[in-house]
Parts: C-alpha cells; sequence; structure tokens
C-alpha cells in the first residue's frame, strides 16, 4: 500500500539518504595531476584550487583576484571560522577538497601539521619571511603578523596608566577593571607564551588573577566594543580589533586607545599568521604557487594596504602607516614556541577560564 | 466482480501490509536524520574512557550543568507562562485588536538569533549573565508555545470551558483546571522545541556571556581541535534530550485528543473589563521587548554605522542563495517528515515513536556537531555531493527536521479518524487516498512545516559556513563576514534583510497554524 | 455471487485475542445485524471484513471470492465493501457532492452523485461541506458515499449511535428501504437489541468474540439458545419448570413448548413479559403477585411483581400490558408458548432461581432501552 511514498521518498532520498549512498571512492587520481602540474607555471593556468581561509575574508578575496590575475590559476574561497574550518578538514580526511588552509593564528596550523595533514612548503617561499615566522618544521609559511596589545578605554586609569606587562593584569589593583576573551584563539598564544616564560605554575597563578579580575568576553570584538563603550576599563586583544572597531566606529565615536606592553614582556607578542598546502591536495604545484604568492612582494602590498590592519612579513614591505613598527614592539613567537596551544587549553580549562 | 481466484495464478489475496513502503522509508529518515547521534557515539567511543573522566570530572563542568538545566527550566517555564496567557488572551478574550496581536506575537520568529544577541547587547550590557539569558531567550522563543497552544484554543470545542463555568468555577478556575489541561499537548510539543533548543545552543549565549554546556562543546572543538572529546562531552547533552522526549511524551500524549469545534461555533469571549488596559499593557511590553530592541537596533546600525554602505549587487545575489536554500530545505524536511510523522501516526507501535524520538534528539546537538557530521558521512558515502548545494540542504534537513515532524504531527492529529480506511473501503488505491484524502487535509500543516524550516534555515549561520558549496554566499554568511570584521554597519542591511525575509514566512506561519478565526466567521 | 461467509475466523489486537473463532452467514442481499455488548468484538469483525484488520486464522469470503484467509488478505480497496463508520467519517475538506462521488469513476460521477442524493433525500445539499450539515444529514452522506461506489457488502458500524432517538428510528428505517432497494448486502454493527429486530432479516448475537446465535429476528426473540441471549433481545421472564415432550410444568401452569423437547428434565423457560397476563380474579394457574413499580410508556404499561409465594420464581417477574392497570395488586397467569433455555456456555453454574430475571446482567440491561426506545 505504500508505493504511494515514492514521491516523497524521491525527494528525500535525493539529499537527505545522499549520505547513506554508495561511495565513491575519489582519492586515486592526484599522482598524476601534480606530476603533469610539475612542469612549471604555464600548465598550472586553468587549474582551480580551493582555499580554505579563516582570515579577514575582505583581504584574502583581494588577494585571490590577484592571484588569479597573476597565474591564470582560479581559487575557490572558502572562509570561515579558522576553528571550524580546521575541524572541517580534521573530518574530511584524505578526501578534503582543499589545497590550502590559511589560518589565523599558529595552533590551527600546528595542529594539522601534528596530525601529518600538511605537505612541506617550498623552500623558496619559506626563505621570503623571516626564519622565525614559519613552522620550524616548514609544514606551514608564515604571511602576515599581528600583535598582541591592551585596549583601553579612553581617559580611565587603564589609558593614563597602562600596564607595562601582562603579568600585572593578574594584580588585585585591576580587579573589576578588566575584561578578557579566553575562547579566543588569538588569546591563547599569549598564555603559551608565559608558560614558556615564567613556568607552568606561575601562568596557573597569573591566569588565576586574571579570572578573579576580569570579565569574560565571548571574542575579542565583543571586548573591543565593551571597552569602547566603558563597560571595562581595558582587555588584551590583538592590535588589529582596534582599528577595524575605529573603521566602523569613526574616530568621533571611538572612546578607545591602543597601549602596547614594553618589548620583552610575554604580553609584547607578536603572533604570525600563516598558510599550508594540504598533503591530499589534488593541486599540490598550484597550492605551492599560490603559498609563494602570499609570500611575494606584491601580495603582502596587498595585505599591508587592507583594511584588515596586518603586519606584512616580507622584508622592505611596510605596514600601515599609522602601526608603530614590528621591531619596536617585541619579537615573533615561532611556531615551535607557540606549538597546538594544548599546553593553553588545557591551563585556561584548569583555571575555569573555560569550560 | 469476475475475480475468482485462479487456484494455480497467483491469488487476488496480497500480503498484508507488509510489502508497504512507508516502515522503510520512515525508519530510513529518522536513521538519516539521526546519523549525527551515531557518530558522535562513535567518536566518543575513540576518546575511551580515560578522556570521559577527565572531560566530566572536571568540576567547571558540574556548573555547567547547572547553569544549562537552571536556564532550561527558567526559559520552558517562561515561554509556557507567556506563550500560554498570550494564546489565552487572543484566543478567549475580548482584548481589542486580537487579530493585530496574534501577528505581533508572532513576529518576534522572523528574528535571526544572532541578530536579537548581538541587538540586545548592542543596547544594553545589562542583559548579559543568567537573568539576561532568560530574559533574550524567552523573548525570542516564546512563538514556538504561544502558536500551537493559540491553534489548538481556536480549534477546540469550548464547551468543556462552558460546563466548567456553569457548575459554578470562576474565569481563573476555569482557565487553570479545564483550559490548561486542554492546551497541554500543545503546550507539552512547544515546550519540548524550547528546551531542546537551549540545550544545543551556544552563538546567543556566548554573545550574553552565559556559559551553557553547549560552551564547553565549543570550546573542544575550537581551541582543542578535538572533536572526540567534545562528542564525550555531546552526549551528556543528548543524554538530556532524551528525558525531555521521554518527559514530553509522558505529559504530552494524555488528553490527546481535542474536540474540534463545531461549525460556527465560537466562545463567548470572556470580559476582560478593567483588566483591559492591563493586559493590552503586558502584551505590549511582551512585543516592544521581543519585536523592539532588534528592529531598533538594526535601525542604528543602519543608519550611524560608518561602514554602511548602499547594498551592492551580490546582495540580489544574496537574497536568491538565500531564497533558493532555504526553500529547498523546507521542501525536503517537510517533505522527509510525512512518512515519519503517518507512520507514527498510523501505527501507534514502540519502533514507530522511538523513530520520531530519535529525530527529536537531533535538536539539542550543537549546529557545529551536525554539520561536522554531515561532512563526515556525506565524503564518506556520497563524495559527488560534497560541498555541493544538496549537501547543505541534507544539513538543513537534519538540523529542522523536528520542527517540520513537530507540524506535520500536529497537522495529523487533526484528520478525523477513519477516513482514510473508508477511503479505501471506496476502492481507492493507497497512492490515491494519500493523494485524494489525507495530503489535502494536512496541507495547511505542511505549510507550517515549510514556513518553519524556510524561516530557520534561511538564518542559519554555523552549518552555512561549514557545509555550503565553496564560494556561495547567503545573507547569514555575509552578515558574518561583516560582524567578524566589525563592520556592523555594512552587516545591518543584511541583517535588516533577513529580518524582511522572515515576514512572510512567519505571517503564513501564522495564518497556517491558527487557521481562520472562528469569531470572524460567524459574524458573516 | 452471493453473500458473505465467516468461518472460523480469529482475530487479535497485539496479544488480546478478541475474535476467537466467529462464524457468520449472510445471504445475498439479506441485511444481517451483529448484536452484542461493548467490547464483544463486533467492531473489530467488522473492520477485519472491511481489510483494516489482518485475521490471524480463519476465512472471510465474499460468494466465491476469499477475502482473507489468515495469511493472505485482499487489500480493502479491491474488496468491493462499503464501509460506514460510527461518526461518518466523512472527508471535511469534500463537499457533499465530493464526497459522494469519491468512489465513482469520473465519467459517472455526476449521474451517480444526483442519483444517491435523491436516493438518501439530500437534494439540493450537493455543494455544502460536512462542517454545514446536521448529524443525521452527515450519516446519509455517509451511507450515500458507500452505496455510490456499488459496493457488493455494506458493513454499517453503529451508525446511528451518535443520533437522537426520533431521528435514529426514522434514519434508520430509510436506510434500512434504501438497502432492500438496492439489493445491497449489509451488516449492520450495534448494541441496540431495538435496531438490531427492527432492521435485519438475521441477527447473530456476539458474546466473548464468539457468535452466541445467528437466526431472524422473530427466531432470536422468541426462541433464543440461553438465557443470555434471551435477556439481550429484550425483557424475558425466566421462570423453573419441569420439561416434558411436549410441556413446560411451571408454577403458572403447563404450558405448550415452543418445539418439541429432546428430553425431560428440569430447566428454564422463557416468558417474554406480554405473555403473562394480569386479572384481578384467581385463575387456573395464577399466582398472586404484588406490583412494585408501574410505568405507562405510550403503547403499553410496563409492571414489575412481587410473587406472594417465591416459590422458585425470581424475585421479580415483568409484564406488559395493553390496558392500564390501577391495582396495587394481580393475580398473573401465562399464555403462549414457552421456550426452554440453556445457561451460556462458560457462565456460572445455575444462578439461584430468585435471583430477579431482568437485572441479572446490568451492563446490557435492556431495560432503559426498551424504555427509550418505544
Amino acid at each position: 500500500m505504500l508505493r504511494t511514498f515514492r514521491p516523497a521518498i524521491g525527494l528525500a532520498l535525493g539529499t537527505v539518504c545522499a549520505l547513506a549512498l554508495t561511495a565513491c571512492g575519489g582519492s586515486g587520481d592526484n599522482a598524476g595531476d601534480s606530476a603533469s602540474a610539475a612542469q612549471g607555471g604555464a600548465s598550472l593556468k586553468g587549474q582551480t584550487i580551493t582555499v580554505y581561509s579563516g582570515q579577514h575574508e575582505q583581504t584574502v578575496k583581494a588577494l585571490a583576484a590577484d592571484f588569479e590575475k597573476r597565474t591564470g590559476i582560479k581559487v575557490k574561497l572558502r572562509s570561515g571560522d579558522e576553528a571550524e574550518l580546521a575541524n572541517q578538514i580534521l573530518q574530511e580526511g584524505p578526501a578534503s577538497p582543499a589545497d590550502v588552509f590559511y589560518a589565523e593564528n599558529p595552533p590551527a596550523l600546528t595542529t594539522l601539521e601534528e596530525k601529518g595533514l600538511l605537505a612541506p612548503v617550498r623552500p623558496g617561499t619559506l626563505k621570503s619571511v623571516p626564519a622565525g615566522d614559519s613552522s620550524p618544521k616548514g609544514d606551514w609559511a608564515g604571511v602576515s603578523a599581528r600583535t598582541a596589545a591592551f585596549i583601553a578605554a579612553e581617559g580611565k586609569g587603564a589609558d593614563t596608566a597602562p600596564p607595562a606587562s601582562v603579568r600585572d593584569l593578574a594584580k588585585p589593583e585591576w580587579k573589576g577593571r578588566l575584561g578578557i576573551a579566553p575562547g579566543e584563539t588569538d588569546f591563547a598564544p599569549v598564555v603559551t607564551r608565559m608558560i614558556k616564560t615564567d613556568g607552568e605554575d606561575a601562568a596557573r597563578k597569573w591566569l588565576a588573577g586574571l579570572k578573579a579580575n576580569a570579565r569574560t568576553y565571548d571574542s575579542n570584538e565583543d571586548l573591543s566594543a565593551a571597552v569602547n563603550k566603558g563597560e571595562v576599563e581595558g582587555g588584551v586583544i590583538d592590535h588589529y580589533y582596534f582599528y577595524r572597531l575605529r573603521d566602523e566606529q569613526t574616530a568621533a565615536r571611538t572612546h578607545a586607545k591602543l597601549h602596547y606592553f614594553a618589548k620583552g614582556d610575554p604580553g609584547a607578542l607578536i603572533d604570525v599568521s600563516g598558510a599550508a598546502a594540504l598533503k591530499n591536495g589534488k593541486h599540490q604545484q598550484a597550492a605551492q604557487a599560490f603559498l609563494a604568492y602570499l609570500d611575494s612582494v606584491p601580495a603582502q602590498q596587498v595585505i599591508a594596504g587592507s583594511e584588515s590592519y596586518e603586519y606584512p612579513l616580507v622584508p622592505g614591505v611596510k605596514g600601515k602607516k599609522e602601526l608603530p613598527e614590528l621591531a619596536t614592539i617585541g619579537t615573533v613567537a615561532n611556531g615551535a614556541g607557540l606549538g597546538d596551544g594544548k599546553d593553553a587549553l588545557r591551563l585556561l580549562q584548569d583555571t575555569g577560564l573555560l569550560p | 466482480m469476475t475475480g475468482l481466484p485462479n487456484p494455480a495464478g497467483p491469488s487476488p489475496l496480497g500480503r498484508w501490509r507488509g510489502a508497504g513502503l512507508l516502515a522503510p522509508a520512515a525508519l530510513a529518515i529518522a536513521a538519516a536524520v539521526a546519523s549525527p547521534l551515531v557518530l558522535i557515539g562513535v567518536q566518543a567511543g575513540e576518546a575511551g574512557w580515560e578522556q570521559a573522566r577527565r572531560l566530566l570530572g572536571r568540576p567547571l563542568v558540574g556548573d555547567l550543568l547547572w547553569n544549562t538545566v537552571t536556564l532550561a527550566l527558567a526559559v520552558t517555564l517562561a515561554t509556557a507562562v507567556l506563550g500560554f496567557g498570550a494564546a489565552c488572551l487572543v484566543e478567549r478574550t475580548d482584548l481589542p485588536g486580537r487579530r493585530w496581536w496574534t501577528t505581533a506575537l508572532a513576529l518576534p520568529l522572523a528574528v535571526p538569533e544572532f541578530v536579537r544577541g548581538y541587538s540586545w547587547v548592542s543596547l544594553t550590557s545589562s542583559v548579559r549573565g543568567y537573568w539576561g539569558a532568560v530574559l533574550v531567550m524567552t523573548c525570542s522563543l516564546y512563538p514556538l508555545v504561544f502558536l500551537p497552544v493559540a491553534a489548538t484554543l481556536r480549534r477546540a470545542d469550548t464547551a468543556a470551558e462552558e460546563v466548567s463555568r456553569s457548575l459554578g468555577r470562576g474565569p481563573l478556575a476555569t482557565l487553570c483546571r479545564v483550559t490548561l489541561p486542554l492546551a497541554r499537548p500543545a503546550l507539552a510539543g512547544g515546550a519540548l522545541l524550547v528546551s531542546l533548543y537551549l540545550l544545543g545552543e551556544y552563538g546567543a549565549f556566548a554573545m550574553l556571556r552565559y556559559t551553557t554546556f553547549a560552551t564547553a562543546i565549543f570550546t573542544e572543538y575550537k581551541l582543542g581541535f578535538d572533536a572526540a572529546s567534545a562528542a564525550q562531552l555531546t552526549l551528556v547533552l543528548v543524554a538530556l534530550a532524551l528525558l525531555l522526549v521521554v518527559l514530553e511524551a509522558g505529559t504530552g500524549r494524555r488528553g490527546r485528543t481535542v474536540r474540534r469545534a463545531t461549525a460556527g461555533r465560537g466562545a463567548a469571549p470572556a470580559r476582560l473589563g478593567r483588566w483591559t488596559p492591563l493586559a493590552l499593557a503586558a502584551l505590549g511590553s511582551l512585543t516592544a521587548t521581543a519585536l523592539g530592541v532588534p528592529v531598533y537596533a538594526l535601525g542604528y546600525w543602519l543608519v550611524r554605522g560608518s561602514s554602511t554602505t548602499l547594498p551592492q549587487a551580490s546582495v540580489i545575489t544574496a537574497v536568491l542563495t538565500t531564497l533558493g536554500y532555504s526553500a529547498a530545505a523546507a521542501l525536503v524536511a517537510t517533505a522527509a517528515a510525512v512518512p515519519v510523522a503517518l507512520y507514527a501516526w498510523r501505527r501507534g507501535t514502540r519502533l514507530a515513536r522511538a523513530a520520531e524520538g530519535a529525530a527529536y534528539l537531533t535538536r539539542a546537538l550543537p549546529g557545529i556537531a551536525i554539520a561536522l557530521s554531515v561532512i563526515h558521512f556525506v565524503i564518506r558515502y556520497a563524495q559527488p555531493l560534497y560541498q555541493q548545494p544538496p549537501m547543505l540542504v541534507a544539513g538543513y534537513v537534519v538540523l529542522y527536521f523536528p520542527l517540520a515532524l513537530t507540524a506535520v504531527r500536529a497537522a495529523l492529529a487533526q484528520v478525523p479518524p477513519g477516513v482514510e480506511e473508508v477511503a479505501r473501503s471506496l476502492g481507492t488505491r493507497p497512492a490515491a487516498v494519500l493523494a485524494r484524502i489525507t495530503l489535502p487535509l494536512v496541507l495547511p500543516g505542511l505549510g507550517t512545516a515549510a514556513a518553519m524550516v524556510a524561516l530557520t534555515a534561511g538564518t542559519e549561520l554555523t552549518a552555512t559556513l561549514l557545509l555550503r558549496p565553496t564560494g556561495t554566499e547567503t545573507l547569514a554568511t555575509r552578515f558574518w563576514t561583516y560582524t567578524s570584521g566589525l563592520a556592523y554597519g555594512a552587516a545591518a542591511p543584511y541583517a535588516a534583510l533577513m529580518v524582511a525575509l522572515s515576514v512572510p514566512p512567519v505571517l503564513l506561519l501564522t495564518r497556517r497554524t491558527l487557521g481562520a478565526d472562528p469569531r470572524t466567521e460567524t459574524t458573516r | 455471487m452471493s453473500g458473505l461467509s465467516v468461518k472460523g475466523l480469529r482475530a487479535a489486537h497485539g496479544r488480546n485475542e478478541i475474535l476467537a473463532g466467529v462464524d457468520l452467514t449472510v445471504e445475498d442481499g439479506a441485511l444481517a445485524c451483529v448484536l452484542g455488548p461493548s467490547g464483544c468484538g463486533k467492531s473489530t469483525l467488522l473492520r477485519v471484513i472491511a481489510g483494516f484488520h489482518p485475521a490471524m486464522a480463519g476465512e472471510v469470503a465474499l460468494g466465491e471470492r476469499p477475502l482473507d484467509d489468515g495469511r493472505r488478505r485482499l487489500p480493502a480497496q479491491h474488496r468491493r465493501v462499503g464501509y460506514v463508520p460510527q461518526d461518518g467519517a466523512l472527508f471535511p475538506h469534500l463537499t457533499v457532492a465530493g464526497n459522494i462521488g469519491f468512489g465513482v469513476p469520473r465519467a459517472r460521477r455526476r449521474a451517480k452523485v444526483a442519483e444517491l442524493l435523491a436516493l438518501v433525500g439530500l437534494d439540493g445539499l450537493q455543494d455544502r461541506h460536512p462542517h454545514q450539515l446536521s448529524g443525521g444529514q452527515q450519516q446519509r452522506v455517509a451511507l450515500a458515499r458507500a452505496l455510490a461506489a456499488e459496493p457488493e457488502l455494506l458493513l454499517l458500524d453503529e451508525p446511528f449511535a451518535a443520533l437522537d432517538a426520533a431521528l435514529r428510528t426514522e434514519l434508520r428505517a430509510e436506510i434500512a428501504a434504501t438497502l432492500r432497494r438496492a439489493g445491497t448486502t449489509a451488516v449492520l454493527v450495534t448494541h441496540d437489541q431495538e435496531e438490531a429486530l427492527s432492521f435485519a432479516d438475521t441477527i447473530a448475537v456476539m458474546r466473548n468474540g464468539r457468535i452466541a446465535q445467528q437466526g431472524t429476528p422473530q427466531r432470536l426473540y422468541h426462541e433464543p439458545d440461553d438465557t443470555a441471549v434471551a435477556r439481550f433481545l429484550g425483557e424475558a421472564n425466566l421462570i423453573p419448570a419441569a420439561i416434558t415432550a411436549d410441556k413446560a410444568l411451571t408454577v403458572l401452569g403447563p404450558l405448550p413448548l415452543t418445539a418439541p423437547a429432546e428430553a425431560n428434565g428440569h430447566g428454564l423457560v422463557m416468558l417474554r413479559p406480554h405473555q403473562l397476563r394480569l386479572s384481578a380474579e384467581p385463575g387456573p394457574g395464577a399466582i398472586h403477585a404484588t406490583i412494585t413499580d408501574n410505568r405507562f410508556r405510550g403503547h403499553d404499561h410496563r409492571l414489575e411483581l412481587r410473587p406472594t409465594v417465591p416459590d422458585g420464581l425470581p424475585a421479580t417477574l415483568i409484564a406488559y400490558t395493553g390496558t392500564p392497570w390501577n391495582a396495587t395488586e394481580a393475580w398473573v397467569g401465562a399464555q403462549g408458548a414457552a421456550h426452554p433455555v440453556s445457561e451460556p456456555p462458560g457462565s456460572a453454574p445455575r444462578r439461584p432461581a430468585h435471583e430477579p430475571a431482568g437485572q441479572a446482567q446490568p451492563s446490557r440491561t435492556p431495560v432503559p432501552r426498551a424504555v427509550n426506545g418505544s
């Protein structure tokens, strides 16, 4: 009697039950592809690479467009949250359509590197940025940098007497005046750096102090907006959130200032944003070409000029004029220094800053 | 009739129902929809006991569970009270402008969750924390209770209430002892959706700075990149959801039959008298908080945000994409819900109820868990569809199947018993019975289901980002792109468009769910 | 073709056996009535015949056509068995015409609908929707809808139960006439003995999932097999008697038997209330009794009497009389043939004879029905 349901099932099967269809095991044919692509740039023309990007979307779009114009390689850009994209790549396994993963922070890249999902970056690409800015193993390349900084509500104590060290924020005088966004992928590197410099016990105490002093926010965007509204006096963010906030609110409605921690302080952290080629990608050569492009002068100029307010890494390319020189802020925390962030996560969970 | 059986040839007697496709179809759909549960179970197993003990042994987990459960209790209770109260006011009293109020009360459904969260936070920081979360979630979720309860009250025979009055019970006692039990199935169903939603919700709470159990799950995904640990934590939510589903089955099933009002028979509405201003003020403040705040915040960003630009051409693509996907999701989810609901309706067996229950459980899963599970299955077993449009539609279907199922189930409950059998006894084949009797009768319910799914799918973000074909932009992803760059002004037109596009489905939903107002019919 | 035959039919809801071997035969064109108390399985019987419920064992056939043999079933839509449920189950989204024409091929639909509208007396209502009809009209549409498909067999599941008494009587008569005119074989299920008696050519009394007795209304009324059937079809006075070949010897004197007895012995005989005669004077075979209740019912009077000397008689005797009886006592005699009845199988051993006959089984007490239905 239930022949009736065929139309409905047909519809449902088409998509819902597609999950149950037989696999058509799709990873057999990359070898030949990459071999022929190895001949040189000319044969890459017309190929399409898929880039999973957790970076500032408008900037990456501009980069992809420029890359397409220069090489003839098409870019399918998949923008999303870097952590979600990393999870997606992990879930996809060897069949992942991604050729390139462009992350905001090293831990996501390091995690994929540890799982053996990344292909080595061409030495030429690695050489075009300072050695410490890329993965020590050479599986991902640094592209741009951002610094940890202290955003303070204009005129408040945090602004007139900003903390010289991120360590100070755990002191009792900051009680009730601070905001932090411990769930941000940008915050964990600061914690990792604290563990490296001061040891785990000190870092744990420091986090406990922060927890006692600060309100927690979900994201740096929320935290920046809260400081701007005077909800809290200040908080640790990546520097560019301040500039993006200022662009949106206009200078007149921006009631916050940005301060940097003293050079050499764990808070004076320069964190790189990097990119990698996926080992199982079907367009290895084209992916490497994209990485090489990211660390080329034209791409770095695009980054420097974009509204993402990040620092270019290639020597000779200047960042936005209003940004202080990177060298005046501190030293770059390289991939080896930041690891996959698991220690920081454990500490954040232990102290109850994160669930 | 000439069909004498030929002893040698095939007998005219067919096997009893056995050859039917309904059961396999319903079970297959339920299995597909519940597949994320399977994956989560498997992944949780991979992580092992040791990790489970570490994860769940942390004192913070207890706090988070407490946060989740107390919030779910408070919001469910508040939505039940508000939803039921508002439904009684518009359906059972002489409140001025009832028709207008009905629409206004349903409209908060048109405001996407992240827009609402953001609008509250940008307006005042005092909504943060427990009471803020209760307030904001109640404001956004009460229509899920209001609509089904109002529909039940409108359809139900008022005789029982009149008898109660004639037995000397006052209006209030009648409300508690007769009207409330009458609306209990609808109330329980709505409350179930609300509480399941609260279990898995992350984004809105993140903005409100309220940590729930879902926060812990997201931490494992976002900072630990650890799907297995996340799966272990998710199982806790599944257990909670199971408890809720069982609870609803217990309270909702009793007294499930509601006598339908005979033609043209509307109750004489209770006179509010001097309570009228109070009732108006209550509904006014409810709609002002639930609807006014997001509208104000959107307006603010549209006008004041310096990055507000005139929407470019891409906005049209985004609108069309959003419409296309939400329509496809609505159609498929509704079509998929029909066999499952029909199976459970025709056969009240334990298996049928289990299939239905399993479909509900997924509602409590965080969106990211569902999206990752769809990725997992599609890339392994349906690779050609990977990151193709059907995959995103499938993701929406898995996410919002419970909404469609609830609506179709409610519609089937209104079908008079026996009509299918009578139709078959008139010589009509089952396919024709479905086409000529059952589907026409549940058509309004199918409309409700489709509108509900379209509404939610059109504003979905987490799964959209993970499942969309590369390069596809919906209004929600555009909104996300700009807000994550702090460009609220640029994001505002997209949010406004999402709200505007959501209004027609909400109006449709209201009309469909409630049907014609019997009181207006009688005046003709 | 020839009517319905049901043999050894068993059916269950889950583990609960509802039909425990039903045998029923309905002649072609006959109106049959399955009469039984609620829960006896009569609705399930109809649903098995209609094809909505599977049989576990046994056989259902319509003429030469098997419908269900316990293993394989003909799907409901191929049976040509019409079905009118208790509430009519009209299709709420279709008009009266749409409902009636539902099972009719499109080409003949118009004519057929018109014909049936006339047959059930609903001319002019074809464009109404079910919710715009009264209960009686809805039932007529349900009947017309079933008849329009020209079924070989029509099943009616207590179709009059929801109607008021006057409408019920009227509609019942109309429908019986309609069915006879159409020559349709029909099975009506009811728990109302008056409905059964006035409607059917043959009545099957159903009890505990079995047919206790089947026969013409007259036969079942006057010659029930056992005390339960006797009571179910109307009020009965069950009187102890010594039975000989052609006579029952009772305290009311020797009475002729409805049929020659197979064996001599002691037992019960049934006398219907109208077989009791009241007189002011003592006479042969008359006993003295006090009147405990006296009710005027329009066409007759119903009296309850308590025999002055119990003498093995029931504590209460019931008599119907056409003339008013105003005295408080009377001499009671009997006329007509007495019918020997046995105890139903499976019932408790013989009850003490003084138990009031009319009230032996309150759940199926016919008294209010009788009052109500007349």
